[in-house]
């Protein structure tokens, strides 16, 4: 069981323990996201992505969500009870881009495409107001995973 | 100005899903509003427009299909219903946010189980989605989730049981006593999404041993 | 200040067994009084992005043993910090924290317990459950110079799982190990147990 990212290899993350930490937390989450006409993670971030250019982009999503998003949504957490589940994505996002460091690095080539897909999605987040866009990002976490997903095998 | 409750007028709005087909259900209680009506309204998350939903405008029935309307699997929607009573009062209220690959419940396989001497063959038969490609072929559950599999289990008479696990459509368990009942059981797993049908259940007798007489 | 301060529990340690977590502590002792505890961890990353934020253990806030079965609060491959702290009614002691952070991966993975039986001329095998987090590579083999070892990846259940049709008079072995997806380890082998297959052998 692993991610397969283009040529960055992840193991030790159990897909399914993040799905059912986020299934456990979703309605609540999604139901404070009043703005349901802005998706941040939208097609062109996410759709044909290219495998060389996979490591790139997951790397630089999931470190925004390890150090904005999961960052600011905490208190939230704390409010709405949902520590535990909070706690087992961040800490496996946390290992994803531990593990994902070394190897992306020493990729240049793919960088700057997979880069402007990133920049969609943080253009999208900075057009909202702070709380509602981190509201969001943490509630379309299903989006990403369900993205992730793709590169994952048993 | 007091808002009135009309909250007695509609509850429980939601997307109710198996095999991809995807009825939007509610509950309103008919003693305080037996005259209701209800309206529906779906949108794609991400997009400005609430659609009205053809064919479930000012209905009396508590249930709309929106099979069609939320079937792009990469999409999340929502959908809402607007409950009028007789007197005027109204209600709305809108569902989560709907995705049918994360919700749908996947229903158990169709399959026949087919009794010989010494073994007894499982033939799973394709199970068909609402879901269109391009093309407009019908979608399989096959077809849909890559990682789908089938766990079969054959329990003999309550001691011990063969395993049998893979991505065919056919399987036989073999080395089987003749004349003898049989225990089958068939899921549709989809480790993933860590998704798992009920199971298909058959019994069946082997046949008896003839060779001999 | 002569309130009475109650002491921190000491001697705080993990035990981890097949993936099974357990913290343990030296019990405060005051005497004809019943000590409760409270157990609180943190992942790597509230370490390091909320280390004012701790998470109440799923089964021991409070608990009276001194020891908590802390298995579900470790969910990721990361290293955690645990801490524990005595209450007794309005005193509460100070919190003692685990001197060596605790990783899921080096917890011990035992060689599984197993039972073979026939049924007739079917080879079973009896597996432990030992958890989602296990699957179990079972190796069996006819026993004679030049066997084919064969490998099966067996699901544990209720019942007795069926290996392989086996043939009169003739014996087979089996051995099993333990594989754990999230830390990307295997248990050693368990010793290789043998059955001989009732009736004649068949002829040549």
């Amino acid at each position: 069981q692993e991610f397969q990212f283009g040529p960055c290899r992840v193991e030790g993350v159990v897909l399914q323990k993040l799905w059912q930490a986020f299934w456990a937390v979703k309605d609540i989450v999604q139901a404070q996201d009043n703005i349901t006409s802005v998706q941040l993670l939208r097609k062109e971030v996410l759709q044909n992505v290219p495998e060389t250019e996979s490591c790139h982009l997951i790397h630089a999503l999931l470190r925004f969500y390890v150090n904005t998003v999961f960052k600011s949504y905490r208190d939230k957490a704390v409010e709405f009870g949902i520590l535990k589940s909070f706690s087992i994505l961040a800490n496996n996002f946390f290992v994803i881009v531990s593990k994902l460091q070394a190897s992306q690095e020493k990729m240049f080539s793919t960088r700057k495409t997979a880069r402007r897909r990133f920049l969609l999605f943080h253009r999208a987040f900075k057009q909202l107001d702070r709380e509602a866009a981190v509201t969001k990002a943490f509630g379309e976490m299903d989006i990403l995973l369900s993205w992730m997903e793709k590169f994952y095998q048993l | 100005h007091i808002a009135e409750d009309t909250s007695d007028l509609l509850q429980h709005v939601k997307f109710q899903s198996s095999n991809f087909e995807n009825i939007l259900t509610w509950d309103g209680r008919p003693e305080s509003a037996p005259d209701a009506v209800y309206s529906v309204q779906y949108k794609t998350y991400g997009e400005g427009e609430w659609l009205e939903k053809e064919g479930c405008q000012r209905i009396t029935r508590k249930s709309c299909n929106l099979t069609v309307e939320t079937g792009n699997l990469t999409e999340l929607y929502y959908a809402r219903v607007t409950a009028t009573d007789g007197t005027g009062r109204s209600a709305t209220k809108t569902t989560d946010r709907f995705n049918s690959l994360q919700h749908t419940i996947i229903k158990p396989p169709d399959v026949t189980c087919i009794p010989k001497v010494r073994s007894i063959q499982m033939i799973v038969h394709p199970s068909y989605t609402p879901i269109r490609a391009r093309n407009g072929h019908q979608l399989t559950l096959e077809n849909i989730f890559q990682g789908l599999l089938y766990r079969l289990k054959l329990r003999i008479n309550h001691t011990y049981q063969m395993d049998l696990e893979g991505k065919q459509r056919e399987f036989e368990f073999v080395g089987l006593t003749p004349d003898t009942e049989f225990l089958g059981t068939i899921m549709i797993c989809i480790p993933n999404l860590f998704k798992e049908s009920a199971p298909y259940v058959c019994q069946v007798k082997t046949l008896p041993d003839r060779t001999w007489t | 200040d002569g309130a009475a301060v109650l002491p921190a529990p000491q001697n705080l340690s993990v035990r981890s067994v097949n993936m099974k977590h357990v913290l343990t502590w030296s019990p405060v002792i005051v005497p004809e009084e019943i000590i409760h505890y409270s157990v609180e961890y943190q992942g790597e990353y509230e370490s390091l992005y909320m280390s004012h934020i701790w998470i109440p253990s799923s089964w021991c806030s409070p608990t009276q043993r001194p020891e908590c079965d802390i298995t579900e609060d470790i969910t990721a491959t990361v290293s955690y910090s645990l801490r524990v702290r005595a209450t007794l009614g309005s005193l509460t002691s100070a919190w003692s924290t685990l001197k060596h952070r605790f990783n899921q991966n080096s917890t011990i993975l035992t060689p599984p317990r197993m039972e073979i039986t026939m049924d007739g001329f079917h080879l079973l095998i009896k597996l432990e459950d030992l958890g989602p987090h296990f699957e179990f590579f079972v190796s069996y083999w006819r026993k004679e110079p030049g066997a084919k070892e064969h490998v099966k990846v067996v699901r544990p259940g209720v019942l007795p799982v069926y290996l392989e049709m086996v043939e009169p008079g003739a014996a087979y072995c089996v051995k099993a190990r333990t594989f754990v997806k999230a830390i990307g380890r295997h248990s050693a082998f368990s010793q290789p147990e043998c059955v001989k297959v009732q009736g004649e052998a068949l002829p040549l």
